[in-house]
């Protein structure tokens, strides 16, 4: 059965890089959301997830993730998600959430295509 | 093969269906990605069941029929069911601005299924789900 969630952060270059495992429910949307805004409160704008480790995701726990779109999108911040499984990569662009968010292979390559932005 | 699961209500129960499907599934050789989607498939549903049917301690019963070309899935509710039409398709560009930002699941399961039906009445509502898998 998937693993109960969890998550690690990192700042990187002044990128927030936020690592899930397990399954994202609301719980674990809510976690991420809370990691999320402890560090844009200090002014952290750009932001990483990497969500390699989490096979299963749930909508509710995605619409978590909306809220930070809305933060950033305000703040003129950007979010990437990175090593997605292609179900969850699936049901992120059925909700359309790269219409804000980008996506990229890996943590390297979205931490390079955030040091392009201001 | 088919599979037949009674679920209460209590945090995560949809993760005991999905270990089910992916044994099924694994058994079948069916592929990954087509495993991923189908997972993500039956857990819209059963949240859904859970959440809306407005019982107070709510069980839904849940039945996998595979074989290597698809899957049906039926997930079955007993409470004050809805109706499906009144239900607005959710716009991510209106969520982003929205306080509520929930109600994906029904976009999800039409989107990702081969094939979609809500039954729903005063006695429960049954969600009927295709999926190929090969």
């Amino acid at each position: 059965m998937d693993q109960p969630f969890a998550l690690t952060s990192d700042l990187r270059n002044n990128c927030l890089v936020i690592a899930t495992s397990g399954y994202v429910n609301n719980v674990g949307g809510e976690a991420i959301a809370k990691e999320f805004a402890r560090h844009f409160e200090k002014g952290t704008k750009k932001v990483v997830i990497n969500l390699a480790k989490s096979k299963v995701v749930n909508s509710i726990g995605m619409s978590f993730l909306i809220e930070i779109i809305e933060q950033l999108e305000e703040s003129g911040g950007k979010l990437v998600f990175t090593d997605l499984d292609p179900a969850v990569e699936k049901m992120l662009a059925i909700m359309g959430l790269f219409k804000f968010a980008g996506k990229e292979l890996n943590v390297e390559d979205a931490l390079k295509s955030l040091s392009s932005r201001k | 093969m088919k599979l037949t699961i009674a679920l209460p209500k209590i945090p995560d129960i949809e993760l005991v269906a999905l270990e089910g499907l992916e044994r099924l599934a694994r058994s079948m050789g069916i592929s990954e990605e087509k495993i991923g989607e189908a997972k993500i498939l039956v857990t819209e549903a059963i949240i859904n069941a859970l959440e809306h049917s407005g019982q107070k301690n709510p069980t839904v019963r849940v039945e996998f029929s595979m074989t290597k070309k698809e899957l049906v899935v039926l997930v079955r509710d007993y409470g004050k069911g809805f109706e499906p039409g009144t239900i607005e398709e959710p716009d991510i560009r209106k969520k982003v601005s929205s306080k509520n930002k929930r109600g994906w699941g029904l976009k999800v399961m039409k989107s990702m299924s081969d094939d979609f039906k809500i039954e729903s009445g005063k006695r429960g509502t049954k969600i009927t789900i295709k999926k190929f898998l090969s």
